[in-house]
């Protein structure tokens, strides 16, 4: 268990670094100089320039700069913004930190189990008309990318049937079209999974013994079945947690909500690189930390990964 | 025997192949779907009756008409031309991410699994560093860096492509090492070039051909999502992810752009996807009963 623990505890940290460096060497050579921007029209005033220069750190050699970007990223900092001047990123993402969190937990909440009983239910009437429309359904949800999906839908429920506001943040019904949004390829994925792995457990000679005592087909399902689906499960929800990254740049934008998806796609527009890095660099540490947490928490579940055995 | 050889040996020949095709309901409506959107980016600007560029501010916001299939957008131009030529743009992306993605791929793959060492070591690694990014997050990180355009869209999906498919070309090419007929080529002397080309390469294609027709539906809907956030295919060139964009604003008024776009995009996609787990079930036996 130690030399696992240390295996993966080394994955996070060549992940993060490469994180780190990546986004630094980014910084280094994104297009224009951000000072100029931050001029504008007092492009002539040399003393500010300079004044900028030293306070964005910018004339000091690369080595330099690096160490204290690490420096400042131990200490939660991520720099100063381009688009803001003085600003600091951290602040400049404030605002969005409590809102994409929420919206992308929310969508996960919902698609777990949305997905697991989808596909349960059609594994267990496998080849029925009911397991066709399903599998068919799980197609097209997995198939349509989320604004095209979400383009349908505020034309159907927010302006045809007007049940559902068109965008904009602040009130709980706002947020159930961008959740539901979320959450659907997401419930697709897992729904597509879930009827697999269902098949393959329902196969198993333990579910055999266990109908062949009388066991009632429910239990049988429940108590055999669905928990030998669960554990597969757990793996791909980082998968999933990268496409629902993914997933708030899109709905952020097409719904106006001031999350950190929108704000990374505005600064990329504003040239704010360090916004925009920041932002990269934060989804990235998630989504290492949560595959961490997957890896060992399967590591702990199934004792062959443990053992460095092929999964 | 070897996964790769597995799967050779179960797919039987190129006439069963095809008929066991034509019965797979979904593989043959993907291809029906796949090959009306190919027609309709090789032909279909060309029988466009109008130019996708050409604006006319007089026909703003046009809805679907006599003179107007399709209706017109925000600039007056005509959506079936763009759309047609939107197909166009979306399959040369593809295509093209494909192509890089695949000999990078395929090449350090080889390489990685028939030298060993640090070669593979090091191309292992780098695919490890390009799996350790959420999804689309390198493919926004490089678009930032560039500027948007088509060969950004398509450098930087071919990043993110790549480490899947020299993984698998690695696994196989591992499996395939123990092979009768690969150490026997060993034995001859034959050249390290011409093992792996002639020898490997044939036996996991059908695995590599799985790997793309399941990879073009997540290609096309990538570059419509950079399309759509701006950050892939500009203006002039038609991108049904940008047609999107462009569309949502006056979907209260004029629904047409953005739904027509939706419709195309989403359709096309689906087309794919069940070509490709079509594909996969007959010619990937491992995965047939599931």
């Amino acid at each position: 268990m130690l030399s696992f623990l240390a295996q993966r505890l080394a994955g996070l940290v060549a992940t993060v670094l490469a994180a780190v460096i990546l986004t630094f060497v980014a910084n280094l050579f994104v297009p224009g100089d951000p000072i100029t921007v931050m001029l504008g029209d007092q492009s002539s005033n040399r003393e500010l320039a300079a004044k900028l220069r030293a306070e964005y750190g910018l004339e000091r050699p690369v080595i330099e700069q690096f160490v204290s970007y690490v420096l400042g990223l131990l200490h939660g900092e991520m720099g100063l913004s381009f688009r803001f001047p003085g600003t600091k990123v951290s602040s400049v993402i404030a605002d969005g930190l409590a809102i994409s969190p929420l919206i992308a937990g929310a969508a996960l909440a919902l698609a777990i189990p949305t997905g697991i009983a989808v596909g349960v239910f059609a594994a267990l009437r496998r080849g029925s008309l009911a397991d066709t429309g399903v599998m068919l359904v799980l197609v097209v949800g997995l198939s349509i990318p989320n604004f095209a999906l979400a383009t349908l839908f505020v034309w159907l429920f927010s302006i045809k049937l007007g049940w559902l506001p068109v965008a904009g943040w602040g009130r709980p019904v706002q947020a159930v079209l961008p959740i539901a949004l979320l959450a659907i390829p997401a419930a697709a994925y897992l729904a597509r999974l879930a009827r697999t792995f269902m098949l393959e457990v329902l196969q198993q000679d333990y579910i055999r013994t266990a109908r062949a005592k009388g066991l009632a087909e429910r239990l049988v399902v429940w108590r055999h079945g669905l928990r030998n689906v669960l554990l597969p499960i757990l793996t791909v929800i980082g998968v999933i947690l990268g496409g629902l990254i993914t997933g708030t740049f899109v709905v952020e934008t097409i719904f106006n909500i001031p999350g950190l998806g929108r704000i990374a796609i505005q600064s990329i527009f504003a040239r704010d690189y360090p916004v925009t890095m920041g932002i990269v660099m934060l989804f990235t540490l998630v989504y290492a930390l949560i595959n961490f947490i997957v890896d060992l928490l399967y590591g702990v579940i199934d004792p062959r990964v443990r053992a460095g055995a092929p999964r | 025997m070897s996964l790769a050889a597995e799967a050779i040996a179960e797919t039987g020949g190129a006439r069963e192949f095809i008929a066991r095709f034509l019965r797979h309901r979904s593989a043959m409506l993907g291809s029906v779907i796949v090959l009306t959107v190919v027609l309709a980016a090789l032909i279909g600007p060309l029988l466009a009756t109008k130019d996708w560029r050409s604006t006319d501010m007089g026909f703003v916001w046009e809805p679907p008409g006599e003179d107007f299939v399709l209706g017109a957008d925000q600039l007056g131009r005509d959506v079936l031309a763009r759309l047609l030529m939107g197909a166009r743009v979306s399959l040369v992306v593809a295509f093209g991410v494909l192509a890089i993605a695949m000999i990078v791929g395929v090449t350090l793959g080889m390489l990685a699994a028939w030298r060993g060492g640090w070669v593979d070591a090091v191309a292992m690694r780098a695919a490890d560093v390009t799996f350790a990014f959420p999804e689309l997050i390198i493919a926004i990180l490089v678009a930032a860096m560039l500027g948007p355009g088509v060969s950004t869209v398509i450098l930087s999906l071919a990043i993110v492509s790549w480490p899947g498919i020299a993984r698998l070309t690695r696994a196989l090419v591992l499996s395939l090492r123990g092979e009768l007929f690969i150490e026997a080529a060993i034995a001859c002397g034959t050249p390290t070039r011409r093992i792996l080309l002639q020898h490997c390469l044939p036996n996991i294609v059908p695995a590599l051909i799985v790997r793309a027709s399941v990879g073009v539906g997540f290609i096309v809907m990538a570059e419509a999502t950079l399309s759509f956030l701006g950050l892939g295919v500009q203006e002039p060139l038609p991108s049904w992810g940008g047609m999107i964009r462009d569309g949502l604003p006056a979907l209260r008024s004029d629904p047409y752009l953005a739904l027509f776009a939706a419709a195309a995009l989403g359709a096309t996609i689906i087309g794919f996807n069940m070509l490709g787990d079509g594909l996969r079930d007959l010619l990937d036996p491992r995965l047939a009963q599931r």
